[in-house]
């Protein structure tokens, strides 16, 4: 047999674009804009809602080093330096929000996250098409569901009086408990009713991925004997990996934006020791207190911090699994 | 090993049947090609034999046991896919590993047999290398690899070749050649390729439109095509096919074709006034008036030239045909040809309209 040591592997990486210059990539960028205009037509609503919505504001980012009056506006008012985040870090209010942040967000990472993995996974497993496509159905349906109907499901199941979950207590000789102004049974249920208004529809992208393993690697396996346990670990799993990752990054990327519009709904002063989150201290601080500076303010650093973490996530993604977002 | 055995095998997806009841048999230790159009129910067939297709009708058998209901791990098969099936996220060893590691094998016995393996296969260097940073023809070799080490009852390939370019095509063939002669393992491959065919088969079964044609060694099907389908399918280029009626005459047997009259053999089951269809060999027809021989005048349209030979397509009246001719290093000559000689003794004659042989067929190996 041969060696096969005169064949050159295949590669798609190639060097020429890392020699190109500036200049070259400037001419290069003209040239395709110039034979693929149509493409930059429809990258363009895109492009200016990133602009309009998220590069513009940050000009308004200033005030949180400034003694914002919105009778002197953005650029009258006077610096003040790092004052808003000493008095930032010296609010028990605001460490209290920043630790509870990141303790829902850990909690969504650990359950939430995984969920509609295996819901996808599962979903491959089922052969029978109606029932797959019914199931499916059903478990997307919360995420067409405005939030504010989602928070009065969740009120209403969780009432000490009416409530599903009481009810069913009741019925096992449990005391009722109205969990919704007890501060530990916060997380379990934000966390829990974020995993079933997102996993199904989050699934489809992970069903996707699916979809696009090679089905020859399957029927290789079943030829050399692989159970469908097997197959599911040793095939889907590692394929679609680099998917999990690239939703992975993402996620952690918005861990600091924990839904802010839920937790408004659900929390009350009673459980805001345990609810109280980074964005919800700010809507307070900001638009009921009127104190933008600090409300900015805590609005920077929590967006450094999910960009420090994006950051790390990637370049370790990138070292140890070669899948990164960027 | 063992042989495989297909007996009315039919394959129906509802109401449309694509393979309608074949039989064959694969004797222990034979290269069997399953060759034929795309859409021929060859890939279907070689399902079937591995599992991965339920059959609607018949039976199979692999080494005498009926593997109908038997799942495709316990048919002591291994396939070889088109598209490698390699797992991106595995290294080359443990790529050939799968099987074995899947059998729940020792960890010693599997590191001797994956190094044999790539041995064999001249795979040592690359076995900590995924897929990915593999050649095609590398690739190949790895997805033989996973086949050999199970060490199966037979070996089953499906296009293994065709995602590769032809040079590589060429060298993986003789490869997979070399390894039949070392591993003697049964063999049932299929391919599209009727080259594939000729040079790896011990016996090839022309399929097309879910029914064999024709099963015979490559030399018998090229020289004793049972049919038009057969005659035009195998060999490069394939056989002219010339519309003509036989004509009985004192000295015997002849074959008009517009204003030229082609003598055929006395042994030829035809009937006087009959259509038929003329079949000779590009490869077959001579460019000098030798003994035994029907002149046929061409006007030339094309000469293709390969280098030591030269493809002559030509009108003959209005009919299309290619002579293969001899180049000896020179082709101007050639684009001077106006007449060929068909050999009379190598001519074959089909039915116009079934199509099937009436030439009585040569002894094999014969005029070749």
């Amino acid at each position: 047999m041969s060696s096969g040591q005169d064949e050159k592997p295949e590669s798609g990486v190639t060097e020429y674009d890392s020699k190109k210059s500036f200049k070259d990539k400037l001419i290069w960028l003209g040239d395709h804009f110039r034979n693929e205009w149509q493409l930059y037509v429809m990258l363009a609503p895109t492009i200016i809602w990133f602009l309009v919505f998220l590069y513009k504001p940050m000009y308004g980012l200033q005030i949180a080093f400034k003694d914002y009056s919105i009778f002197r506006g953005v650029a009258a008012s006077p610096w003040v330096g790092w004052e808003h985040f000493h008095t930032l870090f010296s609010n028990d209010q605001f460490i209290r929000a920043f630790w509870n942040t990141i303790k829902i967000s850990a909690l969504n990472l650990l359950f939430g996250f995984p969920a509609p993995i295996l819901l996808a996974l599962m979903f491959n497993e089922i052969l029978h098409v109606t029932y797959k496509r019914v199931a499916q159905t059903i478990v997307y349906l919360p995420h067409f569901i405005s939030t504010v109907i989602i928070a009065g499901i969740v009120t209403t199941a969780f009432s000490p009086t009416a409530g599903v979950v009481n009810t069913i207590m009741g019925w096992f000789g449990l005391d009722s408990i109205y969990f919704l102004t007890r501060p530990e049974w916060f997380r379990p249920i934000f966390v829990g009713t974020g995993i079933w208004q997102e996993a199904g529809f989050g699934s489809i992208v992970f069903l996707a991925a699916i979809a696009g393993v090679n089905p020859s690697l399957y029927e290789s396996a079943v030829v050399d004997g692989a159970s469908r346990w097997q197959m599911m670990w040793k095939i889907t799993l590692p394929c679609i990996l680099p998917t999990i990752i690239i939703m992975l990054i993402i996620r952690i990327g918005n861990i600091m934006e924990v839904s802010f519009e839920m937790i408004i709904l659900l929390y009350q002063p009673a459980t805001y020791i345990t609810a109280d989150v980074v964005n919800t201290w700010v809507y307070r601080q900001g638009l009921e207190s009127g104190q933008y500076d600090i409300a900015a303010a805590a609005g920077l650093f929590n967006a450094v911090v999910a960009f420090v973490l994006v950051m790390v996530a990637n370049t370790l993604s990138r070292r140890y699994v070669r899948t990164s977002l960027w | 090993m063992s042989g495989v055995k297909l007996e009315k095998i039919v394959k129906a997806y509802g109401r449309l049947e694509v393979v309608h009841g074949i039989d064959l048999e694969v004797k222990e230790k034979e290269f069997v090609v399953l060759v034929g159009p795309s859409g021929c129910g060859k890939s279907t067939t070689l399902r079937m034999i591995a599992g991965l297709e339920e059959i609607s009708a018949g039976d199979i058998s692999i080494d005498g046991r009926v593997v109908n209901r038997v799942a495709p791990k316990d048919r002591d098969v291994a396939m070889v896919f088109q598209n490698y099936a390699l797992y991106p996220h595995l290294s080359v060893f443990e790529n050939i590993a799968f099987g074995l590691r899947i059998r729940k094998e020792s960890k010693g016995h599997i590191e001797k047999t994956v190094k044999e393996a790539s041995d064999i296969l001249g795979l040592t260097p690359y076995l900590d290398r995924k897929p990915a940073e593999l050649s095609g023809g590398q690739r190949q070799r790895v997805a033989m690899g996973r086949a050999i080490v199970r060490r199966p009852k037979v070996f089953l390939f499906d296009e293994p070749l065709s995602n590769l370019d032809a040079k590589l095509r060429t060298q993986m063939r003789a490869e997979i050649k070399q390894l039949h002669r070392r591993l003697g393992a049964t063999s049932v491959y299929v391919t599209h390729d009727q080259v594939e065919a000729m040079t790896l088969a011990d016996r090839i079964v022309v399929m097309n439109d879910g029914n064999i044609e024709q099963i015979g060694s490559p030399m018998e099907l090229f020289m004793n095509p049972a049919n038009t389908f057969v005659a035009g399918f195998i060999g490069s280029p394939p056989m002219n096919q010339l519309q003509g009626n036989i004509e009985k005459v004192s000295s015997g047997l002849q074959v008009r074709i517009n204003d030229t009259v082609i003598d055929l053999p006395n042994n030829t089951n035809v009937e006087d006034g009959q259509s038929v269809v003329l079949g000779i060999r590009p490869e077959h027809i001579s460019l000098s008036n030798n003994e035994g021989t029907s002149a046929m005048s061409i006007s030339l349209n094309l000469v293709e030239t390969l280098g030591s030979e030269a493809l002559l397509h030509a009108k003959f009246g209005e009919q299309d045909m290619i002579v293969k001719a001899e180049t000896n290093g020179q082709i101007d000559h050639l684009s001077e040809i106006s007449t060929v000689y068909a050999p009379t003794d190598l001519v074959k004659v089909f039915d116009a309209k079934s199509g099937l042989v009436l030439s009585e067929p040569f002894s094999q190996g014969s005029n070749t």
